[in-house]
């Protein structure tokens, strides 16, 4: 019905002309993210508006597990007590043993007249958000600026690396993980030394890139952190080797292999914040 | 007698697009995330079919530009194929209309692909080739979520009632 003061004939622009300068706006936008980075600002207060909610959500899972929890057995946690036990005895001695070695290697370092390695301070933080991985393989941690975590952090859980601090907002951060696709992580092979490049290839895969044919590595091999990057420190576990296959076309060989951190697992990782390294001259 | 004339008002639409992105806040990991409807989607395409004069291209692109930023994307990316998504639903609004929750379902199950190839597109093109192609599998669950709702809001309205008899 005409109302007075109302047009008679709708004067809007057709659906067809909406979707075509929506999707103007949308291009726009896509360019001004990938090209100028101009829109990271958004991304913040999204992020802002968002934590709130993902710290509530969080508690369903959390009440599950709390509940769940109660209702162990009594007999399992005594088992489960006395394998932990045993754990420790066996790690006292090893750290027994690292003690001896660290006092030796600082020994040696000054003797050689070499930069010790720079201190390491870890944060912990638990996951807040799985994003859908089909892109990139991300998740958002609850710890962020203000706990002193920046762009380029290396993650670790207690099995190996988990990857790396991409962006970080007040109160939470993104972590790629390694098994992200075009994500590098420079790697040594830890029966023979030999340094390589690991890629990320998705759905928790790695692969090892540009290792020559005549290279000695084989199935069950662990790869561990290079540190020649000065971004992971050296020695941290990141994959098992998987399967390696010579094809007739390359003159690499294929060289797949399983992340050992419990990727889509783990809910509490560390962070290594690493002091910035001083460079003398 | 459109079902929404009567429910339609800014408080139920707010409500349950709000209820929609809770629901996506939730901790999901593993299967149950590669399974996840979009819920946010199906929200956004409920109100397009029952309330286009509410809720369509602007409502679309923003809560797409939040998809995006909940996945780490690209902004834009979501954004786009929700548009898509609204504007294929306006064009056979009439049509969808008319079908009971069953048949409206299967209807919606091409617009929803569509939507997740342009996501798929304008990644690819964006950022990087995709890895596999279980991205699609949310169209299935979108398109099961979508005859639960229409199922769900005829049963309420007392319509599925006078089917059966």
């Amino acid at each position: 019905m005409a109302m007075p003061g109302q047009l008679m004939f709708a004067r809007r622009l057709g659906p067809t002309a909406r979707l075509l300068i929506w999707l103007l706006v949308g291009v726009s936008c896509v360019v001004a993210d990938v090209r100028h980075h101009a829109l990271e600002g958004l991304r913040s207060g999204f992020s802002l508006l968002l934590q709130p909610a993902r710290e509530a959500m969080r508690a369903p899972t959390d009440i599950a597990t709390e509940i769940g929890g109660f209702f162990v057995r009594h007999r399992l946690l005594q088992k489960e007590r006395d394998a932990l036990l045993t754990e420790r005895a066996q790690l006292m001695i090893s750290v027994n043993a690292a003690q001896e070695l660290a006092r030796e290697n600082t020994e040696l370092r000054t003797l050689l007249q070499l930069q010790s390695r720079p201190g390491q301070q870890v944060v912990h933080a638990a996951l807040l958000y799985q994003g859908h991985d089909w892109f990139a393989q991300r998740i958002t941690l609850d710890q962020g600026g203000r706990a002193g975590l920046r762009s380029g952090l290396p993650v670790v859980d207690a099995s190996g690396l988990v990857g790396q601090v991409s962006r970080v907002y007040p109160g939470a951060s993104e972590v790629t993980l390694v098994s992200s696709p075009q994500q590098l992580t420079p790697v040594m092979v830890e029966r023979t030394g030999q340094r390589g490049l690991a890629a990320g290839s998705g759905r928790n895969q790695m692969e090892l890139r540009y290792m020559p044919a005549q290279t000695d590595i084989r199935a069950g091999d662990r790869l561990l952190t290079s540190g020649i990057d000065r971004v992971y420190p050296a020695g941290i576990p990141v994959a098992r080797v998987s399967r390696v296959s010579r094809s007739q076309s390359s003159p690499y060989l294929r060289v797949e292999s399983l992340p050992l951190a419990g990727l889509d697992r783990s809910r509490a990782v560390l962070v290594l914040i690493a002091e910035p390294q001083v460079t003398t001259p | 007698m459109n079902v929404a004339t009567e429910t339609g008002s800014w408080r139920r639409i707010l409500g349950t697009l709000a209820l929609a992105v809770l629901l996506e806040q939730l901790p999901w990991s593993g299967w149950a995330l590669v399974l996840r409807p979009d819920f946010v989607l199906v929200a956004v395409l409920f109100w397009t079919l029952h309330q286009p004069a509410r809720i369509s291209f602007g409502a679309a692109f923003a809560l797409g530009l939040l998809a995006d930023f909940q996945d780490g994307a690209v902004f834009g990316q979501h954004a786009i194929a929700y548009v898509i998504g609204v504007y294929l639903v306006l064009f056979l609004r009439l049509r969808l209309l008319q079908f009971d929750p069953l048949r409206q379902a299967a209807q919606l199950f091409p617009i929803f692909l569509a939507v997740q190839l342009a996501v798929l597109l304008v990644g690819w093109l964006a950022v990087n080739p995709p890895t596999g192609l279980a991205m699609l599998l949310p169209v299935l669950s979108s398109t099961v979520l979508w005859y639960l709702v229409a199922l769900f809001v005829r049963l309420w309205h007392g319509k599925g009632m006078q089917d059966r008899a």
